[in-house]
């Protein structure tokens, strides 16, 4: 275990993210709302490079939202620029599959830098 | 042609992708075409809306864009499609269009026909020139037969031309119908094996047109499946099992081996377009096995029983969705015993001759006497 300093606080502002390589791994660096989290460049699904991806919101329909279309979690989902699975930047988790997550890497601010632990 | 050294494990091993792209926008096609369609096409001009370019690749789109998702890709020369496939490790490849896969759609038969010549020409001299491994399918013309299958005497002794394409999707009548003969004629008498390909298209006649058929035998084929897949589909489409969860749901009279082949379409694409149908909060397979049923008759007999037993495990592991069924008195009854001889476990057999039915209708377990 190592830390590995990405930079500084004000250069991923939140809603930003960025590709960063550490040692042989592409490393997807992602600020929703504060809260910094790192995901792997590769795609569980046929390996595209996930975090090329955009991040957005997503729909919602269910009996909550009376069988009504919504707008949710927007800033929270990356979608993968091969074949659009979605993925939940907060948990790793795919939306369209709770079986299929991908990793999530210790990521931290200290002192204004934003250090990944590899 | 062998791809980039150190892309795959699989160095040995020749890959041949039988389906590629290349984008074919009006504004390509311009100089080849004759006049005056070459007006139209310069109106057209670069036609970059990814298969939506109206009087060329005339798309129906209904649905309202919905933010995020991913792009669409296109390749443009030669040497973007080597870079793609390289970085793929594909070998050699067969170049299908982009724009000319709603081809069948279009009803100006004089211009359609001068689009089939354009784009075999720009084919032709554009991509097939250079020892790339790139090898391409000539379009055929379901509007013009005849024209057709002349433009495919043309190109037979084009080394690279390995295949003609028949636009399937939206094509009326289906490409069964004696009109197309000539074409199937000519690409027979070239030794140029056809390629039908698809994609979505909904028009009042396509893909409904099962009266075309000649024969019962034809309807029977596909008139049961299609029902059931459409209507299975439907369901799905708009929530159904979610929005009523305790609705079960039963499919009879078309035998079972299409149930894996929709799950596991219907999953494929909830991971593409769930945000279409977030309704769904499982897997559309999940709600399938979940609160659906599939009765067997007519149960499909492949040569080796193994292979049903098999397949139904695919959707439905113990046998507790799928319900025997008889259909008698109809022609194509299926007898017990055609069930009852198939290799599977006493439970599995338990369940689909009797005990799944009974759970589905509520129906108490009858005492033997
Ligand atoms: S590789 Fe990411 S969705 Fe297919």
């Amino acid at each position: 275990m190592a830390e590995h300093i990405i930079g500084p606080v004000a250069e991923l502002p939140p809603g930003s993210h960025r590709v960063v390589k550490v040692r042989n791994l592409e490393i997807g660096i992602f600020n929703v709302g504060g809260a910094f989290y790192a995901l792997p460049n590769i795609c569980t699904h046929q390996f595209g490079p996930l975090c090329a991806g955009t991040v957005n919101g997503t729909t919602a329909c269910s009996a909550a939202t009376d069988w009504r279309f919504a707008w949710v979690r927007e800033g929270e989902i990356l979608t993968c620029p091969w074949h659009g699975m979605e993925f939940d930047i907060t948990t790793g988790r795919c939306l369209a599959n709770p079986k299929v997550r991908v990793r999530q890497y210790p990521i931290a601010v200290e002192d204004g830098i934003v250090k990944l632990t590899l | 042609m062998v791809a980039a050294p150190g892309k795959r494990k699989t160095d040995d091993l020749i890959i041949v992708d039988a389906d590629i792209h290349v984008n074919d926008t009006p504004a390509a096609l311009t100089p080849y075409m004759t006049q005056p369609w070459r007006k139209s096409l310069e109106v057209m001009g670069g036609g970059t809306s990814y298969l939506n370019v109206p009087g060329f690749a005339p798309a129906l789109k209904l649905d309202p864009p919905i933010p995020g998702g991913h792009p669409s890709r296109s390749v443009h020369t030669p040497a973007e499609m080597r870079q793609g496939l390289d970085e793929l490790g594909i070998d050699l490849g067969v170049l299908f269009p982009d724009n000319l896969l709603l081809f069948a759609v279009l009803p100006n038969i004089e211009y359609a026909t001068e689009i089939s010549h354009a784009y075999n020409r720009w084919l032709v001299e554009e991509w097939l020139r250079e020892d790339n491994g790139l090898y391409g399918a000539i379009v055929a013309c379901p509007q013009n037969p005849h024209d057709s299958a002349r433009e495919i005497a043309r190109y037979a002794k084009e080394d690279k031309v390995v295949a003609v394409y028949l636009p399937t999707a939206g094509v009326h009548p289906l490409w069964g119908d004696r009109k197309y003969d000539p074409i199937l004629g000519a690409a027979q008498a070239a030794n140029l094996p056809v390629m039908l390909h698809s994609v979505t298209v909904v028009t009042p006649q396509f893909p409904y047109q099962l009266d075309q058929f000649e024969n019962h035998w034809a309807r029977q084929m596909l008139s049961h499946a299609f029902a059931m897949q459409a209507n299975l589909v439907s369901l799905m489409h708009t929530g159904v099992p979610a929005r009523f969860p305790e609705l079960k749901v039963g499919f009879t009279e078309a035998g079972i081996a299409w149930v894996p082949y929709m799950i596991w379409r219907m999953d494929k694409y909830y991971n593409e377009y769930r945000r279409m149908i977030p309704f769904l909060e499982k897997r559309p397979s999940e709600y399938v096995r979940d609160r659906m049923w599939f009765a067997t008759q007519p149960i499909e007999e492949p040569d080796d029983p193994r292979d049903l037993v098999a397949t139904i495990k695919l959707y439905d592991p113990d046998g507790s969705r799928t319900l025997y069924a008889s259909d008698w008195p109809h022609h194509d009854f299926d007898h017990p015993k055609g069930l009852l001889k198939l290799p599977m476990s006493p439970e599995m057999q338990r369940n689909i001759m009797g005990a799944s039915a009974l759970e589905l209708f509520g129906i108490p377990a009858p005492v033997r006497k």
